[in-house]
């Protein structure tokens, strides 16, 4: 599966190097582990970036500089914010669903899923991207208006890389689907590359569920308190 | 209470003298701490005494007198805690050098990697150095009534004195002046405050982020733009006073100085009382005294108008659509 | 080096792609007229700022505020963004992730081993280790020049050479640019270089990232340089937010800048503590790790958590100048409150991203010269971690009176003096290192013992500012630029150049010369202090920062600064002769160990290999083990079971070393 594209020119090239059983085995635990805390490190990243914008909305609604946190209780339009908040959600479950069916061993389920979830982030990108152009305040009118404008390309941005990076495994999937190992498919085969297209969407599954609980404490942030 | 912090620190890693081999080998801890011990017992009341009272900001007010103080100790603090890392890094560089005669052979091992007495006699000392630090910093900002500092909007550590001069600060780019709110709210170029006098510095901005720094009489607090920061200091002496923003404020940051005086009380009501009259014209012009101004978006005049103008009166010039209900 | 062909179970690879990672899918190598480097960069670059400018024009026609103002931010936002887009996209750091929406793996091109490789984009973390000091070096004296710029005009407390908007723009500049480059100081260079050697592995974990680190930070320099083009920006590095508001488009390059940066930091950050909680070869225990080590991992918790919010606030900034929103804008609902706190709660943990790689130099470099282990490793690295954590809970000591929560102050006081617990057990293991020791004064060695006299200097004047007290005294004033500058550029720089100097021979293959290296910690460690000693006292005396008149009585005071200042710069060009003398004009190859460490990083051969190690070396115990009778042996490096020795005591395992001896 490997070596066999090998480049004829080789007199500019690197020393060759070789790798023992042994170092593959250590390699491959080494990039499966990369990917899992990589996956959480990337999670911890956003995390401080959602809560930069939480302080900044409780700082300036506590703060209230002149009555302008809200003037008047006004909010973004609610139906779109909770349908962006349904969809992405609703992905999310999907994915995380969908992970679920490949650790039992079907691909076609999680391809299925994934790439419903995929859509379903595209369609709340889209809504994100809509509900911009239907506020009724404008960017500078309130704090409460600052801070929706920072959060809708925040969110748009959240999206993005997790639609993205599942994206990404999807293609992956399509790609590797004529290179199957011999002992089974992406789901269970033992050998390297299907165990680190695993981890890969395990990761990606787990910030899947972050962008879901983000969509959601933002969504009582903007809407419900 | 520094010494004896320092000794104990002295004494922790005197403890590994105890485990070096005796023999013909010297006792190098022992030898550092005399060496700390004379330059610590030299340097420190040579400091306090000499030096210490003509550190800045000087004892014109009760903030300066205390700042100072206070700086005084944390120097004599601190100077012990150099002396001791500077004479065992000098001692070491000429006893333990690789090209000194006759060096011996360093010994690794475990009993070179970690020493327990040693360890937990370090972090005890520094611990009880800057919790002991913290309480003083803290009795001290508490029981001087913020040392001077500005203490925001709502101060909970007031002066006892019972009559209190307010001065309102108003920083500008790229000047203060100052309004004296017990004279009619006149507003003065200069900052002039009475002699033994406790006085409320009320420091605000009308445009960006300013410092007020009243050097000699030790307060210092940020002008903020639609905030109040109240600073305290009681004037113990007479004498001329510098005033310097400290906050990067824009272009003429650097050149945003003036002065100001500290004169005998019956001099301060004189000028007041003058000054007050004949500027009576201009001051009726002025917005009424407030502890923040808030530029009126809506003016054409560009002018300054008291925060109590509903804001919301010209809710369109800001862009929003007028509220539900 | 060679192909073992004859060993069946091995598998040979041709080239150097990750085997678990590439291989299965590829495209062909392209022609070398599609090759990508500095060049199409730049290229790039240009294209995209133009075209988006063009872009920001189109969107904010309709807005005639915006168009109208003289300085359309939205412009110059969409110039600088598409042209940091632009310049990734011509170094080629977009195609893998390109590719991978279709499912492709791309192999890095390696079509030589020439210096070209140094200008492109690239997955040798040597390489763009070697790229980074390059790179940090350029911004290092770019900011220097600036600094000069600065001294001189202070020679004159009323005269002035520059008009106060250049002054204040240069004082900006150089601030900017110094925490910029000093966050990437030594994580950048050294970090990607010797981490994965000194952890035993033959890679890192995200090649690519660390790749995009190097370039991202490199767009993030020509962004912020780009501030004298609009006329610069007056806030000095910390950006306080009315008059950030009020800022013309130089406004624009420090908070794209930053971001970008900040974007660049994370990366890099991300890369490494990854690699090390991953890559540690077997046996490299938690306890084993090189002291350096755990002084990196310490500051990628703090680039990859505490940068983001850098990161969210320049984004609110840009968000109230281009899409005129209100985060900053108190009259509009917002607080500049918000700027100071989000800023400062980066801010102060970037300073300890500043300050801890430097311990871990020294840390590397005591042992090495004094031939002693280092002294309570343990309390190294909780002293390390400690102030990792702790850095987080004290932001607000920056605005004692700044009016916000001021019932808070004795809270931040204990906040930060506690820190400097932590802070002292470095003080703890450094001394205890040197104790009985045989202090060999190389090179190295003297930047480091240097750092211990000039931290002890800025730690305790950090004391001095913590106190709630004694900070309205010099809060603000030239006293806290000389104790900021005593613990980064005392610090972190003194720690930098010891690493230079310690690592170079390893990293280039030749030798620095000695007497150059001599002479330029002599000139720099005095005139250091003497052009930073006298800033306490004018501080003291009354002189805020950034200002370009001062009390006349200074003037003395602030010329010998000036003058010292002078001479300090000069010292670096003592280094950049040595660096070019010794590394290009009349190279002398350095041993592979010259320093006779037990540093896993040293055990490799020169240069090191492509694949770093040629078995992955099981690691045996922590590499201290100087003067030690019967010391462990470090590592296996697994060719035929030779072992790194620890010492001349164990003559079995050194019988056996093929390796060239040590000198």
């Amino acid at each position: 599966m490997s070596g066999d594209n090998a480049v004829t020119d080789t007199a500019d090239k690197p020393q060759m190097f070789t790798e023992t059983p042994e170092e593959r085995e250590f390699e491959l635990r080494a990039a499966v582990g990369a990917y899992w805390s990589g996956g959480r490190l990337l999670i911890g990243m956003f995390t401080f970036l959602f809560a930069s914008l939480a302080f900044a909305y409780f700082y300036l609604r506590s703060n209230n500089a002149g009555q302008l946190w809200r003037p008047g209780g006004i909010t973004a339009p609610t139906g779109i914010g909770g349908a962006i908040f349904a969809v992405a959600v609703a992905s999310s479950l999907l994915a995380i669903y969908g992970q679920g069916r490949l650790r039992s061993g079907s691909t076609l389920d999680w391809e299925v899923s994934g790439w419903t979830a995929v859509l379903g982030g595209l369609v709340a990108i889209g809504l994100q991207i809509w509900q911009l152009t239907q506020l009724p305040f404008f960017p500078g009118s309130s704090g409460y208006a600052s801070c929706f404008i920072g959060w809708a390309v925040m969110n748009i941005m959240l999206l993005v890389s997790g639609v993205y990076w599942l994206e990404t495994n999807l293609a992956l999937c399509i790609r590797l689907r004529r290179l199957d190992a011999e002992d089974g498919t992406l789901a269970t085969s033992v050998g390297p590359v299907a165990q680190l297209f695993r981890a890969n969407v395990e990761s990606c599954t787990y910030f899947w569920g972050f962008m879901a609980v983000v969509g959601g404490l933002f969504w009582v942030f903007f809407y419900l308190i | 209470m520094t010494i004896d912090n320092a000794e104990s620190e002295g004494q922790g890693v005197a403890a590994e003298a105890v485990i070096a081999q005796p023999g013909k080998e010297p006792r190098h801890i022992w030898r550092m701490v005399a060496i700390w011990l004379v330059l610590s017992a030299v340097l420190d009341p040579l400091f306090y005494i000499l030096v210490g009272p003509h550190v800045p900001p000087g004892t014109m007010t009760s903030a300066a007198k205390d700042n100072q103080f206070d700086f005084n100790i944390l120097l004599v603090a601190a100077l012990p805690v150099f002396l001791a890392v500077w004479v065992y890094l000098a001692y070491s560089a000429v006893v333990w050098r690789a090209s000194r005669k006759g060096a011996p052979e360093p010994v690794g091992g475990a009993q070179a990697r970690t020493h327990l007495g040693v360890q937990v006699g370090w972090i005890v000392t520094t611990t009880v150095i800057v919790l002991g630090l913290f309480a003083f910093g803290t009795v001290e900002v508490i029981t001087k009534a913020g040392s001077g500092g500005g203490e925001g909007p709502n101060p909970i550590w007031t002066p006892t004195s019972a009559t209190i001069l307010p001065v309102q600060v108003i920083a500008q780019q790229w000047k203060f002046t100052y309004r004296y709110p017990t004279f009619g709210g006149f507003e003065s170029q200069q900052l002039i405050v009475p002699n033994n006098t406790t006085i409320a510095f009320h420091v605000t901005s009308l445009d960006v982020i300013h410092g007020f720094w009243a050097y000699e009489l030790s307060i210092k607090a940020d002008a903020n733009p639609q905030q109040d920061n109240v600073a305290y200091a009681t004037t113990r002496q007479t004498g001329s006073v510098t005033v310097r923003c400290e906050e990067l404020c824009g272009l003429w940051h650097g050149a945003m100085f003036n002065y100001g005086k500290v004169v005998s009380k019956a001099a301060f009501m004189a000028w007041a009382k003058s000054t007050e009259a004949g500027t009576a014209a201009n001051t009726k012009l002025l917005p009424p005294f407030a502890y923040t101004y808030v530029p009126d978006a809506n003016g054409s005049d560009g002018g300054y108008y008291p925060d109590n103008v509903d804001p919301y009166s010209n809710s369109e010039v800001y862009g929003a659509k007028p509220a539900a209900s | 080096m060679t192909v073992t062909a004859e060993r069946e179970t091995e598998v040979v690879y041709p080239d150097p792609t990750p085997p678990v990672l590439g291989g299965f899918q590829g495209l062909p190598q392209r022609p070398g007229w599609l090759s990508q480097h500095l060049g199409t960069a730049a290229i790039g670059a240009v294209l995209g700022y133009l075209l988006g400018h063009w872009l920001g024009n189109v969107v904010a026609s309709g807005y005639t505020n915006i168009a109208d103002s003289g300085v359309n931010a939205v412009a110059i936002t969409g110039g600088l963004l598409l042209g940091v887009f632009g310049w990734l996209l011509g170094i080629g750091a977009l195609n893998y992730p390109l590719a991978k929406m279709v499912g492709l793996e791309l192999r890095p091109d390696y079509e030589s081993t020439s210096w070209t490789r140094y200008l492109r984009y690239t997955v040798d973390h040597k390489v763009v280790g070697l790229q980074y000091v390059i790179g940090v070096l350029a911004f290092l004296f770019t900011g220097g020049l600036l600094a000069m710029g600065i001294r001189t005009e202070l020679l004159s407390p009323s005269s002035h050479l520059f008009g106060p908007g250049t002054y204040i723009a240069i004082v900006s500049e150089h601030g900017t640019i110094m925490m910029m480059m000093a966050t990437s100081v030594i994580v950048g260079p050294l970090g990607n270089w010797l981490v994965p050697l000194m952890i035993g592995a033959r890679r890192t974990a995200f090649p690519r990232v660390e790749a995009f680190s190097f370039w991202i930070f490199t767009a993030g320099y020509l962004v912020i340089l780009s501030a004298l083009f609009y006329g610069g920006f007056p806030t000095g590095w910390t950006g306080y937010a009315p008059l950030q508001t009020q800022a013309g488009g130089g406004m624009m390059s420090y908070l794209v800048g930053f971001a970008v940066i900040g974007l660049g930091m994370m990366a890099a950050g991300f890369n490494l503590a990854v690699t090390i909680i991953n890559y540690r070869a077997p046996g490299m225990t938690w306890s084993r790790i090189p002291i350096f080590v755990w002084s990196i991992l310490a500051t990628c918790a703090l680039l990859t958590l505490a940068t983001p919010t850098l990161v969210a606030a320049g984004f609110f900034g840009i968000l109230d100048h281009t899409a005129q929103t209100a985060f900053f804008v108190t009259e509009h609902g917002g607080s500049s409150f918000l700027w100071e706190n989000l800023f400062w709660f980066f801010g102060h943990p970037e300073v300890y991203i500043m300050a801890l790689p430097g311990f871990g130099i020294v840390f590397e470099i005591l042992p090495v010269f004094t031939r002693k282990p280092l002294f309570a490793y343990k309390v190294a690295a909780a002293g390390m971690v400690g102030v990792a954590l702790l850095s987080f809970f004290v932001w607000q000591h920056h605005l004692f009176q700044s009016g916000i929560n001021p019932d808070m102050r004795p809270l931040f006081m204990l906040t930060t003096e506690l820190i400097s617990i932590p802070t002292g057990f470095i003080y703890l293991v450094g001394l205890g290192t040197l104790y009985k020791a045989k202090i060999k004064f190389e090179v190295p060695m003297l930047f480091a013992l240097a750092l211990f006299f000039n931290f002890l200097i800025g730690g305790i004047t950090g004391v001095f500012l913590s106190d709630v007290p004694v900070n309205v005294t010099v809060h603000g004033s030239f006293f806290v630029l000389a104790h900021f500058h005593y613990t980064i550029m005392g610090g972190l720089i003194f720690a930098f150049f010891g690493g230079l100097y310690y690592w170079l021979p390893k990293m280039t293959g030749k030798t620095m010369n000695k007497k150059l290296g001599q002479i330029h910690f002599w000139i720099m460690f005095i005139f250091f202090n003497l052009t930073f000693f006298p800033m306490f006292l004018i501080g003291l005396l009354g002189q805020p920062r950034r200002v370009f008149e001062y009390a006349q009585n200074l003037q003395a005071l602030n010329d010998f600064s000036s003058v010292s200042a002078f001479i300090l710069g000069a010292s670096f060009l003592v280094f950049v002769a040595n660096f070019v003398w010794s590394i290009f004009i009349k190279p002398t190859p350095a041993p592979a160990n010259p320093w006779d460490s037990l540093g896993l990083e040293w055990q490799t051969p020169t240069p090191v290999p492509y694949y770093n190690f040629e078995r992955i070396p099981v690691v045996l115990s922590d590499p201290y083990h100087y003067s030690e009778e019967n010391a462990p042996a470090v590592a296996d490096l697994g060719e035929e079971g030779v072992l790194v020795a620890a010492g001349a005591s164990s003559p079995a395992s050194v019988a056996e070393d093929p390796r060239p001896p040590a000198q």
